[in-house]
């Protein structure tokens, strides 16, 4: 097993590992419970980041053709964009309107 | 409509639209298959016109309605019903000619003759729960506006069942066309397409939860069950219309590989590089 | 290998068939759709979705993305093996990401019972629906995942076949089943 690239995919999968174990600390950040558009923000940040790692590292995007690596992280900004303009709108909106 | 790509057939002559198509009509050996495409979009294009514009039971409307509401919208919706699905009921004979192409697709590739038969079981029966069934129903209740209101929820909610909440027929088929698709080595449809077909079976079971909630986003209506079904369907059936047609276009008649298309055409989508033996 | 010779750029590839990736995008959309419409309804009813989401244990929703975590590693690993021609190798890791999504399966199914068992189904509230409809269909993946992963193992066991296209194909399937869950958990779990 090439070294280089073993080594490189252990450092991805215990810093995704990690993020994701600091996220269990989330429940202490408020007492009470209010919709709280910091953390939201955060959790989907972070869980788009941990995404473009796995794009790029397990994925090999990394080694891919520059349009599949403009593709994915083109998914990942609508995704990001989407959710929480979706989110920040839907607040602001709150009880205003509804969605069937 | 242009010439088989491989040319055994002598030139198509100049002349008016009228004088192509008689002349295609006596030397295409294609014409079936292009009748058969031709059935295709026009019918499409019906049932968008017939469900959504003369019926308007398309988008389908609140599951949730009172009895003498849904007496009211029979009442609004009276003559669309029975004009419309008197041409749904017309028209519905098309399908056996779609589905023909679509089968044609699969014994035209190197795997089993028997998806292209299971294909066309499957399919011939789906236009009851595809079709029919909604538009019998809506038209036994159209048809006598004075029924208890009790009676013609009852009706509407089995149209409306029947439509939007069977999708488990069309499950199936999709992925008899999508097995037959893969293991094909003769590369009549891409790859691609059918991981589409794959996308497009997994939005129909998202259509289930519609048999439970009345209303929100998992209803008849609602904006999972419904909308993006609906969007996902029509992205699918958009592609395998196009892709249908070149599938056509590419036809030899032989029973190994089909050709790419001339270069004067758009070049085959699909992408695979493949790796050497 | 000399660090040289590994710093040299590789040459550009697709991982596996280029069609996977048509999928991979195509239903990375169709969730972005489903998690559009949770986040809007969720704004719409922000106390009831949170009360709601408070009978969820953020402990076993981590527990849940760190296997599958660990079963995207492995089946990067199982790839690479097989580049190598370490077949041997390569399957050990195909089926250790098999054990890695059995871990998820089991755990998950678990999970669910103990919450019908508390009295929250799908029907019980709007965020339950949600909730056990993200987690259902992404189930649903993981169960195609399975024989995506059967035939890489297939393809893998002789040397007849051992397509180093077809694994990489299955492998990016899989993958998607774990970044597809990233963002599940992070918007069941996690979000306030």
């Amino acid at each position: 097993m090439s070294t280089g690239f073993d080594k490189r995919l252990i450092v991805a999968w215990l810093a995704l590992s990690a993020i994701t174990i600091t996220q269990l600390g989330v429940g202490s950040l408020q007492d009470g419970l209010r919709p709280n558009a910091a953390i939201t923000s955060g959790a989907i940040v972070i869980a788009l980041i941990k995404v473009r790692i796995i794009f790029r590292e397990f994925m090999e995007v990394r080694h891919a053709p520059v349009l599949l690596c403009r593709l994915t992280d083109l998914w990942v900004v609508v995704a990001g964009v989407s959710l929480l303009g979706c989110y920040f709108v839907g607040m602001a909106f709150s009880s205003g309107f509804s969605l069937r | 409509m242009s010439a088989s790509a491989t040319g055994a057939l002598p030139e198509e002559p100049p002349g008016s639209l009228l004088h192509r198509i008689a002349w295609h009509w006596r030397y295409d050996p294609k014409r079936e298959l292009w009748i058969a495409w031709w059935t295709m979009l026009v019918f499409y294009q019906l049932f968008g016109l017939l469900f959504f514009v003369v019926t308007r039971t398309q988008p389908p409307p609140q599951p949730w309605w009172e009895p003498t509401r849904v007496a009211q919208w029979f009442d609004d919706h009276h003559y669309g019903l029975l004009i419309g699905f008197a041409f749904v009921f017309i028209i519905s004979g098309m399908t056996a000619l779609m589905n023909a192409l679509i089968a044609y697709s699969m014994r035209r590739m190197s795997v089993s003759r028997a998806f292209a038969y299971s294909y066309l079981v499957i399919y011939a029966l789906s236009t009851l729960p595809g079709m029919l069934l909604l538009g019998i129903a809506l038209t036994v209740g159209a048809m006598r506006p004075d029924r208890d209101p009790e009676l013609i929820r009852w009706i509407y909610d089995f149209a409306f069942m029947t439509f939007d909440g069977t999708m488990g027929v069309f499950l199936v088929g999709s992925l008899v066309w999508m097995v037959a698709i893969l293991l094909d080595e003769n590369r009549v449809l891409p790859k691609w397409f059918a991981y589409l077909s794959l996308c497009n079976a997994l939005t129909e079971v998202v259509v289930a939860p519609a048999w439970i909630f009345k209303s929100g986003v998992f209803a008849w209506n609602g904006a999972i069950s419904y909308w993006l079904n609906v969007g996902v369907f029509v992205t699918y059936t958009t592609v395998f219309l196009t892709l249908l047609r070149r599938m056509i276009l590419r036809e030899d008649f032989g029973t190994g590989p089909l050709p790419d298309l001339s270069t004067d055409e758009a070049p085959e989508p699909s992408g695979s590089v493949r790796a050497a033996g | 290998m000399t660090k040289v010779a590994n710093a040299q750029p590789r040459p550009r590839f697709v991982p596996g068939q280029p069609d996977m990736w048509a999928f991979v995008l195509f239903e990375a959309l169709v969730f972005t759709g489903y998690f559009i419409v949770y986040i809007i309804r969720r704004t719409q009813s922000p106390d009831l979705f949170l009360q709601s989401q408070a009978h969820l244990d953020l402990r076993v929703g981590v527990f849940n993305t760190l296997v599958l975590l660990a079963s995207s590693w492995s089946v990067a690993r199982c790839v690479q093996a097989a580049r190598e021609r370490s077949f041997r190798a390569a399957l050990t890791n195909a089926f250790l990401t098999m054990l890695f999504g059995f871990l998820f399966l089991v755990s998950k199914v678990l999970e669910w019972a103990t919450e019908i068992e508390e009295g929250f189904g799908f029907t019980t509230n709007e965020f339950f629906s949600f909730y056990y409809f993200l987690t259902a269909i992404h189930f649903l993946h993981l169960l195609i995942g399975f024989v995506v992963l059967a035939i890489g193992i297939y393809q893998l066991w002789s040397p007849a076949r051992r397509s180093q296209e077809m694994i990489e194909t299955c492998a990016t399937y899989w993958h998607t089943i774990d970044f597809l869950w990233v963002l599940i958990f992070a918007l069941l779990y996690v979000m306030r």
